[in-house]
């Protein structure tokens, strides 16, 4: 199996006043694709910094980050947002749905990007997968927390994209929802065969993944396959 | 598998990218309430902008329109003594048709059911005039009445004062004449002049009946003509030209009358377009704030966008494109307002101005307010909007995730054109380059001194503070220093508001404050002028048997100017490297003498001469300051006048600083005693009459007495001009409104700009256990700091401006309206306190979850 992403010595620093912080400090991992991996650790310890990193939203201050054969530190940021756009999904902790938008229109936005004609109908289908049918043309206000994590689902998966980042996809959700949305993303996940890369605190949720990586003051400190999965 | 993929991203151009446009129409649809204050800013900027310039356009060619119609003739020659022979044999041989006119103050007694005494202008009229324009009276035949018998008409206004109908009869001086109705229109008549001195029209056969014509008498003649074409009054006036500067009179064009109307408004367009720049330029800052404040909020709008893919250019174009639509549509309804307040102007402007006020479109003006808008638009949103493409996607994450300020070639060459913009267009409104830098210096300095003034505070309240104080004191005043506070924005635009808003009190006051008058309780209120030497101890007694005090009793003696320095007034006007003005040298001066100077003249340089003891002695005459650097002379300079064809050497012995308003008569030329007392005089005598009954009593008798004396009672005049200018005040007010609510707009995007900041921190504080009232407490007295101190700062700057515009700009003497001032600046203290207090009722009125959750 061929990696879609790998980390290679990565370091990022933030500056402080007049010192500098060190986040992350000289990781370095690979995901092969198709494979699912999460990322554990306790507050602080840079985990959601290295999703972003992965993902394209920032740069690193040392080492390199090779996303489905790309090389993201020669790429400036609208590259790296056509990067994303083709290749990356994305879910949010707090969802970040467009508030202004439908759901329907929320989870057209990444292939409208693209250009790409007939999205409604896809979206349409994807919004009946997650289990909102009836809500289409609700916006983000209208709709609960669960619901609008599933307008999420539905957004990050529209694009089908080769690798999913998901930042504590549970962390604003009851048990029950957390549940049926940790089912969705694993289900359509699988149907697409989709590469997933979680970051979470919920361990029991980090086990659904095949492989489990746990930082701690910015380090990696632990990289093993999945007791449940592996 | 190896995943290779080549960045060959397909660029779209804003007009070819549809996602663009569908995205700015989904964001817009719900946020056309947020974006109310930035089309406001636009469509009032703009309408003041439109109402004004169209105004102005409208003037001008009204102007140019009805310049005959005003001289009522192609041309005229005007002159102060009756035309010499000489030159009424020229007129005669031109072949043009010709109307003559003699005006003259005088006093008219009103024999109506209304009776009373007023001076008035004095109007004969012989021949066609007008030969241009319309004179309108009621009844129609009025004026025919008028040329065929001792028949009078007068103004409308003098007519319902004194209740005249048409059995009524006037006496002017010996004869009395019936009312033939009342001038409704009259060329050159309308308008102010009427005000202040309200005319009534006889024959010009029936003014010698009157008597009032008299040695001294002021009479102003002229002789209207009417040509054929343009050309050939150019021609006749070249003719004559010669022979009336020959005999000292003057001419007056259909040309120079436009310029002289035009310089007349000059000050009103200087003003006017003033407000249009305030106006426009605090339409810029509404707009900037308020594209500020939206794309704050709109900042994880664009992360997610950007995490999903989009581009910074699509993400800016996104809220770019509704910016230029808005803007559009501001723009149209700025016009339509404009366009709306022009057709209201003429209505409250037509009192003031001797022109029918025609109200049409003006392109011009309304092309101008669409492109300005639309520049307005465009250039000041894409400032704060160029940040939305450097919002970093990571943002999504971790909101408070920041990236360094990136050097962008857009937001240079932005800030170079919001630089050049209100540079260029307060030099293109000003007409004139200069005066354009000289406004924009005074706001560039203004922002920066108030920066300055922010800074300055915070240092001072953080290195000052007053640790006792209790913690709603103490919370108040340290957001003024503590991290994210908006102390030097709200400075600024508070700041910049009050300056602005004062600084056009400030120049309003001062314009009003052109006229100056007696008030005084000792000063003159009334003045009898053309008493014979004959009449002056029967006036005398008049007044003493009225028990009223005599303040002054001078000689007023005519004369003219014959040579300066040796230099005869035909070589000075000949000599075209001598720029002494003609009318100084050719006008008729009317000169008194005395041994001492009065209270309201100060001696600047030289001596004072009080009697010439013998006649071989050289006389020196005193000069008042102005006038001597208008011909040109100085202390021991020669000046020959020709007092009634007797020739007088004199010389300049001092020059004198005179307080025209105060104490009038003054005069130009003072000589010493013991030479013009044999000369031909007349008498002015001023008094003090403080009881209406007493003051029309003696009017009566005065006019009875001595029909030919004319008395000017200045608190009437005072009285007509406080009105006036009311007036003008309210029209000067009701265009400041644009300013003003601009100014208003502005503050309201500053305060709910440091809404956000504040938001979360009250909640907090709430859900720790703050009181409604402390927050509301804690609110109100932060703004109230800053609406002081911000307040303070615009008006003392606006003192600044205000000194600088009314002295060098608009040409008027500076005047400060203290009690107006510390209104402004209550006013601005009470508004940003409301305007605060407004923006923290949503987080007083929900509960602090609610807020919270909002937050998330």
């Amino acid at each position: 199996m061929s990696e879609i992403l790998a980390v290679e010595h990565l370091t990022k620093t933030f500056k402080t006043g007049e010192s500098e912080l060190t986040v992350l400090d000289d990781i370095s991992f690979s995901v092969p694709e198709g494979s699912s991996l999460s990322i554990v650790g306790p507050s602080g310890s840079g985990k959601t910094t290295l999703l972003g990193l992965c993902a394209g939203l920032d740069v690193p201050s040392s080492g390199t980050i090779s996303l489905v054969g790309i090389k993201l530190n020669a790429l400036d940021e609208d590259d790296r947002a056509f990067v994303r756009n083709q290749q990356v999904g994305f879910i949010f902790q707090n969802f970040q749905l467009l508030p202004t938008l439908t759901a329907m229109e929320n989870v057209a936005v990444p292939v409208e990007l693209r250009g790409e004609k007939g999205v409604s109908k896809k979206a349409k289908a994807l919004l009946e997968r997650v289990g909102l049918g009836g809500r289409l043309h609700h916006y983000p206000s209208q709709l609960s927390g669960g619901e609008q994590q599933r307008v999420a689902i539905a957004r990050a998966f529209i694009s089908s994209p080769k690798i999913l980042f998901a930042d504590e996809p549970t962390g604003n959700l009851d048990e029950e929802t957390a549940d049926i949305i940790t089912e969705l993303i694993f289900s359509i996940n699988r149907e697409q065969g989709t590469t997933l890369v979680l970051v979470t605190h919920n361990l029991e949720l980090a086990e659904h993944t095949q492989r489990i990586i746990r930082m701690k003051g910015g380090k990696l400190v632990e990289d093993r396959k999945s007791m449940m999965v592996g | 598998m190896e995943y290779i993929i080549k960045i060959k991203k397909e660029k779209k151009n804003l007009f070819r990218d549809k996602w663009v446009w569908r995205m700015a129409w989904r964001d817009a649809r719900h946020n056309f309430s947020r974006l109310f204050l930035f089309m406001s800013s636009i469509i009032l900027g703009i309408a003041a902008l439109v109402a004004i310039n169209s105004f102005n356009i409208n003037l001008q060619q009204d102007i140019d329109v009805q310049a005959k119609d005003l001289l009522g003739a192609d041309f005229s020659v005007n002159g102060n003594r009756p035309f010499e022979a000489e030159l009424i044999a020229a007129f005669d041989t031109i072949q043009a048709a010709q109307a003559s006119e003699a005006s003259m103050a005088s006093m008219a007694l009103f024999m109506t059911s209304t009776p009373g005494t007023r001076l008035v202008r004095l109007m004969a009229l012989k021949g066609d005039f007008p030969f241009y324009g319309e004179l309108i009276t009621q009844p129609a035949d009025a004026y025919t009445k008028v040329r065929s018998g001792p028949f009078a008409m007068l103004d409308t206004n003098l007519a319902s004062q004194y209740d005249v109908s048409s059995d009524d009869s006037i006496k002017l001086g010996n004869q009395v004449f019936k009312v033939a109705g009342i001038v409704e229109k009259i060329p050159g008549g309308n308008g102010i002049t009427s005000t202040f001195t309200p005319s009534i029209y006889i024959s010009l056969d029936y003014l010698d009946s009157t008597g009032l014509v008299q040695f001294g008498s002021r009479v102003n003649y002229k002789q209207y003509f009417k040509t054929q074409n343009d050309e050939e009054a150019d021609q006749y006036l070249e003719y004559l030209k010669p022979e009336i500067r020959k005999h000292g009179h003057s001419y007056d064009t259909v040309q120079g009358r436009k310029d002289n109307l035009g310089d007349a408004f000059q000050n009103l367009y200087r003003f006017f377009n003033l407000l249009a720049f305030v106006a426009l330029i605090l339409g810029c800052i509404g707009v900037a704030s308020s594209v500020h404040i939206y794309v704050r909020e709109k900042r994880n709008f664009v992360a997610v966008l950007r995490c999903v893919g989009a581009s910074g250019w699509q993400a800016f174009n996104i809220f770019f494109i509704q910016a230029i639509i808005l803007g559009m549509i501001g723009s149209v309804i700025g016009v339509a307002s404009g366009l709306f307040i022009q057709f209201v102007l003429p209505t409250i402007l037509q009192e003031f101005i001797p022109l029918d006020i025609s109200v049409s479109v003006a392109w011009q003006a309304v092309i101008q307010g669409l492109i300005i808008g639309l520049i307005i638009s465009v250039l000041f949103s894409i400032l704060p909007l160029v940040s939305v493409r450097f919002v970093p996607p990571l943002s999504v994450l971790r909101t408070n995730f920041k990236t360094d300020i990136k050097f962008s070639k857009t937001r240079i060459i932005t800030i170079a054109l919001i630089v050049l913009f209100p540079l260029s267009f307060a030099a293109y409104q000003a007409d004139s380059l200069k005066t354009g830098a000289l406004f924009f210096a005074g706001l560039a300095a203004a922002f920066g001194c108030l920066a300055l003034l922010a800074r300055f505070l915070m240092w001072l309240v953080k290195r000052y503070f007053p640790q006792q104080w209790s913690f709603i004191w103490r919370q108040s005043l340290s957001n003024l220093f503590r991290p994210n506070n908006q102390t030097t924005v709200l400075v600024v635009v508070i700041g910049l508001g009050a300056f602005l808003v004062a600084t056009l009190n400030l120049i309003q006051n001062s314009l009003l404050n052109q006229v100056e008058f007696v008030g005084g309780e000792n000063e003159s209120n009334t003045i009898l002028f053309d008493i014979q030497p004959y009449q002056k101890d029967g006036v005398v007694k008049l007044t003493e048997d009225h028990t009223l005090p005599i303040h002054q009793l001078v000689p007023i003696v005519t004369c003219r100017i014959s040579s300066i320095n040796s230099k005869t007034v035909r070589e000075i006007q000949k000599d075209t490297t001598d720029s002494i003005p003609n009318w100084a040298i050719t006008r008729e001066y009317r000169v008194t003498y005395r041994d001492t100077l009065t209270a309201s003249e100060e001696l600047m340089e030289g001596e004072y001469q009080s009697q010439v003891a013998q006649t071989s002695d050289s006389i020196f005459v005193t000069i008042s300051e102005g006038m001597h650097e208008n011909l040109e002379v100085g202390i021991g300079d020669t000046l020959v006048f020709d007092v009634q064809g007797i020739p007088v050497t004199t010389y300049i012995g001092g020059i004198r600083k005179v307080n025209w308003p105060q104490d009038p008569p003054n005069f130009v030329f003072v000589f010493p005693e013991g030479v013009l007392e044999q000369a031909p005089q007349v008498w002015v005598l001023t008094t003090r009459i403080d009881e209406q009954v007493r003051a029309a009593q003696y009017q009566r008798e005065l006019v009875t007495s001595f029909p030919n004396v004319s008395l000017i009672d200045l608190t009437l005049i005072l009285s007509t001009i406080n009105e006036f200018f009311d007036k003008v005040a309210f029209v000067i007010q009701f265009m400041a409104l644009f300013s003003i609510a601009t100014g208003l707009l502005v503050l309201a995007g500053a305060v709910i700009n440091s809404k956000y900041l504040r938001l979360r921190e009250n909640v907090l504080l709430r859900t720790l256990g703050a009181l409604k009232k402390q927050i509301t407490s804690m609110t109100l007295i932060e703004y109230g700091y800053l609406g002081f101190f911000a307040g303070l700062a615009g008006i003392v700057l606006s003192l600044i401006s205000g000194w600088v515009l009314a002295e060098f700009f608009f040409e008027v003497k500076f005047f400060a309206d203290v009690s107006g001032l510390i209104t402004i600046w209550m006013g601005i203290v009470m508004l940003t306190m409301l305007v605060g207090w407004l923006n923290t009722r949503d987080v007083i009125r929900s509960s602090p979850l609610e807020v919270l959750r909002k937050e998330v």
